[in-house]
């Protein structure tokens, strides 16, 4: 079926059919803390590249959290890798919307 | 509910059961393969490099993942669970099958990855083993063979954003699990191993101290498409400069009562700690060892190259673990050659996990009884004579799940549990 021949869609009629009104609070919560996250990241090399204690130094997260982050950024292609410091460290920079 | 007829049900689609379907196919026969996971491939599509050689492994496995899925004797399903399977004599077995649902027509998936972008879900990624994060709607890797989305409904919050940008209308919610009853006239276990789960030994602080890695997610840090682009300390993104193995973590393990050698995680260790040499031409690697078991042809030439390329090799056994501020783990261990206790830092330990059985399969056989060894490996019937031999008649074991092997003797008996299965089907197909 191509899209325009769809009339609904059937993620609303999942939802009706299985009587779904809200998705389950825990994975909203998970979900709000993801993006909050994210957006930090974002905000944090959005101008310039930073390695993952750079930024966990900005945005008062943990390093291990940061970097498990950026490396499913990186996997979406929001987030690019740029160069190595001395210290063997990867400066990564913003590169989605 | 339809009702087909295969020569061969072979389940289990790792390299073993992709080798076995393939030989059948191959031979003129008709041939089911059932994989639990969205992807073929097994554990082998997930590795770096294989030992000895150090040949590519995605490299010998894509191909024959990809042979599998065109092939036209082999019909595949993946994504779908055998729940019974009930023997009505010799060449004659019922199969009830269940294709649990995708919420993505697989026809219409043209792998594009935008719905994947579009999801706000995050959640571990199982084929990274964790170390990144995975959308609800996912590609499951990138060799994945069939390589189409799938919908994870039990972290979905149905937004409906993957539906609204998939250009193919792929997506569908309505999408219910579909149960087939298959004839089959024998039948091909290759259901592989599971990995020792590093949280049943505490003293190891997997999960704890971040710098503790196991070796299967060193292999994803190793391959071209690595999680991290690159190995990398989990703790804090940066290049590990010392690196240790601990060998044996799960297996010849008298408090898990679990004594068996796992056969392949010396040689995998050396590997990665040569691959890791390549890498990182400056980091240091040490390996601690009960012994090393090198018996494969070719295999202890690899050892010695690794001892020639600068790896430290330590008889002894770590005892205690502590953690630094940085991530850095330090590490009290048991220096048999010298026979004292000593101590050192490493910014990465690496858990070289042992393969441990998976047995799960035994109770879908509902009128047989599948036998398992004393550790709940596939028991061979006929170690010596027939070692792809079952306890029951015209079911043959392939690959690991038998016990532990390595690549070669996994396809070895692969072809020859497909063999038995051409003889056992000519003798009693009718
Ligand atoms: C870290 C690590 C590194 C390694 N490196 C090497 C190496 O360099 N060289 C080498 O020779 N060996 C290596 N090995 C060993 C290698 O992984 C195995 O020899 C090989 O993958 C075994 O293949 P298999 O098909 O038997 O099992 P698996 O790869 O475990 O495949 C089993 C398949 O069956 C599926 N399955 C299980 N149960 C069911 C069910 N009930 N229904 C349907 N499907 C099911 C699973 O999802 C899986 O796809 C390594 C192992 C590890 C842990
Ligand atoms: S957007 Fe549609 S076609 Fe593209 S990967 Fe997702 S399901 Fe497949
Ligand atoms: S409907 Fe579910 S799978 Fe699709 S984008 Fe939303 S959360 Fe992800």
């Amino acid at each position: 079926m191509v899209l325009s021949e769809k009339k609904e869609l059937t993620v609303f009629t999942y939802k009706k059919l299985k009587g779904i009104k809200m998705p389950p609070k825990e994975l909203v919560e998970k979900v709000r803390k993801a993006t909050i996250i994210q957006n930090k990241i974002k905000a944090a090399i959005i101008n310039s590249p930073k390695t993952v204690p750079e930024i966990a130094k900005e945005t008062g997260l943990d390093t291990h959290v940061i970097l498990w982050y950026v490396a499913t950024l990186l996997r979406y292609g929001l987030v690019e890798k740029v160069e190595k410091t001395d210290e063997g460290y990867w400066k990564y920079i913003w590169k989605g919307r | 509910m339809s009702e087909e007829t295969y020569d061969a049900l072979v389940i289990g689609g790792g390299i073993a059961g992709i080798e076995s379907a393939l030989t059948l196919a191959d031979m003129g026969f008709k041939v089911l393969l059932v994989e639990k996971e969205p992807s073929i491939g097994g554990k082998m599509a997930l590795l770096s490099k294989v030992f000895p050689t150090l040949d590519c492994a995605s490299c010998i496995s894509t191909p024959k993942m990809a042979s599998a899925y065109h092939h036209p004797n082999i019909t595949l399903k993946v994504y779908t669970e055998v729940l019974e399977i009930y023997k009505q004599g010799e060449g004659n077995f019922e199969v009830l099958i269940r294709e649990k649902p995708k919420y993505v027509d697989p026809q219409a998936c043209t792998a594009c990855t935008l719905c994947e972008k579009a999801c706000p879900v995050i959640v571990p990624d199982e084929f990274q083993f964790g170390l990144r994060g995975r959308k609800a709607i996912y590609i499951p890797f990138d060799i994945a063979v069939p390589k189409k989305a799938v919908l994870d409904i039990k972290n979905c919050i149905f937004c409906g954003q993957c539906e609204r940008v998939c250009p193919t209308g792929a997506i569908n919610f309505l999408d219910e699990p579909k149960e087939y009853k298959v004839k089959v006239h024998s039948i091909i276990l290759a259901t592989g191993y599971k990995l020792f789960d590093p949280l049943k030994k505490p003293e190891f602080k997997f999960g704890q101290f971040k710098n503790v890695i196991t070796s299967m997610q060193m292999e994803r840090l190793l391959s071209p498409t690595s999680p991290y682009e690159g190995i990398l300390k989990p703790k804090d993104g940066g290049e590990p400069m010392k690196i240790a193995y601990f060998l044996c973590a799960g297996s010849r393990d008298l408090k898990l009562n679990y004594p068996l050698c796992s056969q392949v995680c010396c040689m995998y260790s050396i590997k990665q700690a040569q691959l890791l040499l390549g890498a990182l031409p400056l980091a240091d690697v040490y390996i601690f060892y009960i012994d090393i078991r090198a018996f494969g042809k070719g295999y202890e030439e690899f050892y010695q190259q690794a001892k020639a390329m600068g790896v430290n090799f330590i008889k002894g056994q770590p005892s205690l673990l502590d953690e630094k501020s940085d991530g850095t783990v330090v590490v009290t261990y048991w220096d048999s050659n010298d026979n004292q206790f000593k101590v050192d830092e490493f910014d990465l330990v690496v858990l070289s996990v042992g393969l441990w059985p998976n047995g799960d399969i035994a109770k879908v056989f509902k009128n047989a009884k599948l036998e398992l060894d004393e550790y709940g490996w596939i028991k061979r019937i006929d170690e010596n004579g027939n070692p792809v031999k079952t306890s029951i008649e015209g079911v043959f074991v392939a690959g690991t799940a038998s016990g532990p092997k390595d690549i070669p003797e996994t396809i070895i008996e692969a072809n020859a549990a497909a063999s038995q299965a051409a003889k056992y089907i000519i003798k009693y197909k009718r």
